[in-house]
């Protein structure tokens, strides 16, 4: 049988068993072995946009007035160029309200919430979302919900997978070190650096050890009968997360042959894999540990895999970092005693072109719905290019300069009347308006030049952890190990025997998304049927789907009816109410905190003629309003 | 649609410019791709919907999972497939080619002696390398015009070995369960990749509207090596994942209500479409909530047909006993087997049925104890269901796979079990334009490698996506910049197995 193998192809396996490759292919191979030659660099390569640092542009004058947000005058000037006078008007003070309650914290406002800053929005709507923001970005719940974007990124997972896929019993203790840091606000340049090197940067604190976490975070089969190929597809798996988290690249494709498209070689991606060769591999059938383990015995050395495959070790690699990022006299970086720190210490340089741009991306897409680069962990030459390029550079720059604060960043783009744009033409609009919001959307249907907000749903975590605060069952404590609440068997049946013992107290069950048990081989169901990501690759960006199962889970997941009892008696106990028409009131200020049209309360009240108001609670539940953020 | 889920809604075609940087088509094949050909440059995907007739009303036609890629349910194969569906019976653990499918008249030669030297250096799971090797644990007869042999452990199977493609030199690349529990589903042995069912929903979608285009039914004793990710979607959207149904009452999870809720459900229902109906006429007609509208019409219309599908009181006593659900030794699997043809013929494009608990088929000790219950609980339902397909004309345009994630060992593994093979093992089809009676490869002398027309597990996955009208080279999915296939980088169809 003839198997031709492409010459030049970008090898997502990482072992290609040699028996099966036929006699021309091995030929290939020992050729390779040979004569291993790393490609140049070209100029052209050095000169595209993701590879050169940014360089800060001038705000846009333009027909600025006084006091503009820079953010909104970079927006309003490439809203002008395609035709479209400037920004839409705001959302409604409730609408605001409710975005940024559940964008910062993941949890709604309550009804009091509402009505506090909808008075305050009268006086001054400036002044009351300069104070909402400095209030819902100090809350605890912060951390806890933006956690859950950075461990999408960094594969979290509280097991190995494969088969055993056993317990990693300290696992949490990152998943909680995550949190702790973004309430903290600590600077993301530490942040990043901790997760690469906090052992070796911070010896004397234990909790910056447990950042390294990171490294480890990825599947593992311990189990695997070479120690060899285990150790390999660790490093390897590590090597090509740093890449897809800290620098937007696919350098995973790198590990078996030269990158197709991006200036990186196979050398480059071992030479940075060369880093982190000190990593003492655990014992057969022992999991990954939380803190990064070390053997200062080992040499500080790696070697390029040929194709990949671990038992073909190529030329011996000194560590270092990928060469586009070396200035083009500079032949090589080499990292001494500690590669690890030092190249921690490199990646956050602010020369670094990638490291500030790639979080300042991810933390835009979560505001507006999509990235200003489409493509999050890729900002190679398949990716996508900047929208809007100018403000990316300016609020990379900005970010660095501000010490590299998250919480900054978040402020700036929550301030912006970019944000604060309505997702809708408001009702009653008069004819003109409406005029300009057809207007807007002729031109720019997509919404890729942000002539408008854009409508968000929630995720399946915000989505639990709502009802559960609605229900007023939500249990606020917060950090240690996972929880496991229980499970229908039909779901425990597809796992072995064990791997799901429920958490014995029931009040655990309660707590907020993030706590819960992250089993690498299971997808919590609930979560599973809003487009959880699987935790074995990094994900930079949820898929948003639409489906029956999402239907059914909130129409008869027992959780959810059990929630709506819950509120339906919260609702009973806080106060008597009269009517029927009362009732309809207060469920909708709860749930979508706003009061019924007058359409709305009488399908309600003719609701309730029939139902018991549990089933109305349901119903809310499973309405557009509450699950999409306009 | 072909996009990264990194980009998650399809708004601009990835060929167009973004910054005005340079304005280069794309030359990987992004336009060659399915359902891309179907787009013309400058439309997103509403105008094409719209284009495509229907409107965004269309939308509500699109099968299951709203956000589907084609209109109406309709394939969008490559070219005209003979297989329109797969039923995969997986018998997990690995089942024994040389004691199934795979007569080694020189293994009864050289039982009690070591492998002899020739062979060379064996990579094996359990260090079984050096043990004696051990003599098939059951005769073979030869069946049917073809004269094809097959175990007597499978008499059942063996009356139809005319209509049998017996794959003896299949190879994958791990010794390990969950490696090669993931090569077999998904091309890769690492975890994560969207597994074939996934891919085969995403290519041809389902074409009924209450049903998903993959279903899984999982043996009911539970406990896959490899867990759920064997039947995941990866980084294709997660609507392409297998849903797992089970016998009984509540075949899909959160199909009813809680049994001790009244529930009185279709007005609940009533309540929310219409005031999502209000929500969506302020919002521009936005195309994601009239599909979340439509997708609580799907979730109603699969509550009543679901539970009709999984009621089998209206089977014949003859289909029954066909299945051996008359019989407690296969009543189970037998029952699981009815249901995949009553889900084939519902629509479903793929459905896998997993024979085997943690350990199944993997018989370390005593394959005869072992091979014996496993191949008494299947053998005649694995019949009754390719006997059932074929006289209701269905074997015609379905595929049915029948394998495990390897084989096994020559030698022996504590006197009398064998470790697992991933050198060289055997798969076999039936159905839908592939070549019965027949033998295709050869393992060496004793069993143990794939040596006359190996078929790699890439080259199978090749075969079957032929056979289901895909060049599995043009099966993409744009992932991190690249267009990313069930194959990988290799894969070969093997022609000899098409009839």
């Amino acid at each position: 049988m003839k198997r031709v193998l492409p010459p030049y192809g970008i090898w997502i396996l990482v072992i290609v068993s040699m028996a099966t490759a036929s006699r021309e292919a091995k030929a290939e191979e020992e050729h390779d072995a040979k004569s291993y030659v790393e490609p140049e660099i070209s100029e052209r390569d050095r000169r595209f946009w993701a590879f050169r640092a940014p360089e800060r542009p001038a705000v846009p004058q333009g027909e600025r007035k006084e006091g503009t947000h820079p953010l909104d005058a970079f927006v309003e000037h490439t809203l002008r160029s395609v035709g479209i006078p400037g920004l839409s008007a705001s959302a409604a003070p409730e609408t605001i309200l409710r975005r940024l309650a559940f964008q910062t914290t993941g949890l709604p406002p309550t009804p009091g919430e509402v009505r506090r800053f909808q008075t305050a929005w009268q006086k001054n709507p400036d002044a009351a979302l300069d104070a909402a923001v400095s209030d819902w970005l100090a809350r605890p719940a912060y951390g806890e919900h933006w956690a859950q974007h950075w461990l999408d990124v960094a594969r979290f997972a509280e097991t190995d997978g494969f088969e055993h896929d056993k317990v990693r019993s300290e696992a949490w203790r990152y998943r909680d070190w995550v949190i702790d840091a973004l309430n903290q606000d600590l600077r993301y340049d530490r942040f990043v650096a901790l997760q690469i090197a906090g052992d070796e940067l911070e010896p004397e604190n234990p909790e910056a050890w447990v950042a390294t976490g990171f490294l480890l975070g990825g599947p593992d089969m311990p189990d695997i009968n070479l120690e060899a190929e285990r150790r390999h597809n660790v490093l390897n798996e590590m090597t090509g997360a740093i890449g897809a988290v800290f620098l937007g690249l696919t350098l995973e494709c790198a590990q078996c042959h030269d990158h197709k498209s991006d200036p990186i070689s196979q050398a480059d991606f071992y030479r940075m894999r060369a880093v982190f060769e000190a990593f003492d591999l655990p014992k057969k059938n022992e999991s990954l540990p939380v803190v990064f383990p070390v053997d200062g015995s080992r040499e500080v050395e790696g070697n390029l895999y040929l194709r990949g495959d671990f038992r073909r070790p190529g030329p011996a690699l000194a560590p270092g970092v990928p060469r586009i990022f070396l200035a083009s006299e500079e032949s090589e970086q080499v990292f001494g005693g500690h590669p690890r720190a030092e190249f921690a210490r490199w990646l956050v340089r602010e020369e670094q072109p990638l490291v500030a741009r790639v979080i300042v991306n991810r933390v835009w897409a979560h505001y507006f719905g999509e990235p200003l680069v489409g493509s999050p962990s890729d900002f190679g030459k398949l990716g996508e290019r900047p929208s809007h390029p100018d403000l990316l550079d300016w609020l990379a720059i900005e970010f660095m300069e501000q010490g590299w604060s998250l919480k900054w960043l978040h402020r700036e783009i929550l301030l912006s009347h970019t944000w604060r744009q309505a997702s809708r033409l408001a009702p009653g609009a008069n004819a003109e308006e409406e005029q300009d919001w057809r207007h807007r959307l002729e031109i720019d249907p997509d919404n890729r030049w942000l002539s408008r907000q854009r409508r968000q749903r929630l995720s399946g975590e915000m989505i639990r952890d709502s009802l559960l605060f609605l229900a007023g069952r939500l249990n606020s404590k917060p950090g240690g190990p996972g929880v496991r609440p229980p499970l229908p068997p039909e779901v425990t049946v597809t796992l072995l025997s064990k791997q799901w013992p429920v958490t014995r107290n029931p009040e655990e069950h309660d707590r907020r998304s993030i706590y819960l048990f992250a089993r690498r081989n299971l997808r919590f169901p609930f979560f599973a049927a809003f487009d959880r990501p699987d935790p074995n690759q990094s994900c930079g960006r949820r898929y948003v789907s639409t489906t029956a199962p999402q239907a059914l889970t909130l129409l008869n997941d027992d959780f959810v009816w059990r929630m709506s009892e819950a509120t339906s008696q919260r609702a009973a106990a806080s106060g008597p109410l009269e009517t029927a028409s009362e009732r309809v009131d207060d469920a909708f200020r709860r749930v979508l905190g706003r009061l019924p049209d007058e359409e709305e309360r009488r399908l309600g009240v003719r609701f309730l003629e029939q139902h018991p108001m549990e089933q109305f609670y349901l119903g809310l539940f499973n309405l557009s309003e509450f699950l999409y953020l306009d | 649609m072909l996009r990264d889920p990194a980009s998650n809604r399809e708004k601009q075609l990835p060929w167009l410019d973004r910054a005005g940087e340079e304005l280069v088509p794309k030359k990987r094949g992004v336009l060659r791709s399915l359902a891309m050909r179907e787009w013309a440059p400058g439309t997103n995907r509403r105008e094409f919907l719209r284009r495509a007739g229907g409107g965004l009303g269309a939308l509500a036609l699109a099968p299951w999972m709203i956000e589907a890629k084609q209109v109406g349910g309709q394939s969008v194969s490559h070219f005209p497939g003979r297989a329109k569906r797969v039923i995969s019976l997986f018998m997990h653990g690995g089942p024994s080619q040389v004691d199934l499918w795979d007569p080694k008249p020189k293994l009864q030669e050289l039982a009690g002696q070591v492998l002899p030297e020739s062979f060379g250096e064996v990579m094996t799971r359990r260090r079984v390398a050096q043990n004696p090797l051990m003599a098939p644990v059951r005769g073979f007869s030869r069946h049917g015009q073809s004269g094809l042999p097959v175990s007597d452990f499978l008499p059942e199977m063996g009356r139809l070995a005319d209509d049998l493609c017996v794959i003896r030199s299949c190879h994958g690349d791990s010794v390990n369960h969950p490696q090669s529990v993931y090569q077999m589903n998904t091309g890769s042995i690492l975890m994560g990749r969207p597994s074939l069912g996934a891919w085969i929903s995403y290519g041809l979608g389902s074409v009924n509207d209450s049903m998903p285009g993959f279903v899984v039914m999982p043996d009911p004793r539970g406990g896959l090596k490899g867990g759920p990710p064997a039947w995941g979607s990866g980084f294709l959207p997660a609507r392409h994942q297998g849903v797992t149904m089970r016998p009984g009452k509540v075949p899909i999870l959160n199909l009813r209500p809680p049994t001790e809720r009244n529930s009185r459900q279709a007005s609940t229902l009533d309540l929310v479409q219409q005031l999502n109906r209000r929500h969506l006429e302020a919002r521009d007609h936005d195309d994601e909530l009239e599909a979340r509208i439509a997708s609580y019409e799907l979730a109603f219309r699969m509550q009543t047909e679901a539970p009709d599908l999984v009621d089998l009181s209206g089977e014949s006593e003859v289909t029954r006993k066909l299945y051996g659900i008359d019989r407690p030794v296969t009543r189970e699997f037998g029952t699981r087997c009815l249901l995949a043809r009553r889900l084939i013929e519902k629509g479903v494009r793929f459905v896998q049925l997993y024979s085997g608990d943690t350990n199944g088929w993997d018989a370390h000790k005593n394959v005869e104890a072992n091979h014996s219950e496993y191949c008494a609980a299947t053998d005649l339902p694995v019949a009754g269901l390719l006997r059932d397909l074929k006289a209701r004309g269905l074997l015609e345009d379905t595929l049915v796979i029948w394998g495990g994630e390897f084989g096994r060992m020559p030698m022996s593994e504590q006197g009398t079990g064998r470790d697992h093979n991933p050198w060289g093992y055997t798969t076999v089809l039936a159905g839908a334009g592939v070549r019965g009676g027949y033998a295709h490869g050869a393992t060496d002398e004793v069993g143990l490698r794939a040596v006359e027309n190996p078929v790699h597990v890439h080259d199978l996955h090749a075969t079957i996506l032929h056979l289901l009208g895909f060049d599995h080279e043009r099966l993409t999915f744009l992932h991190n910049g690249l267009e990313a296939r069930l194959t990988g980088v290799a894969g070969e169809v093997v022609t000899d197995l098409l009839a």
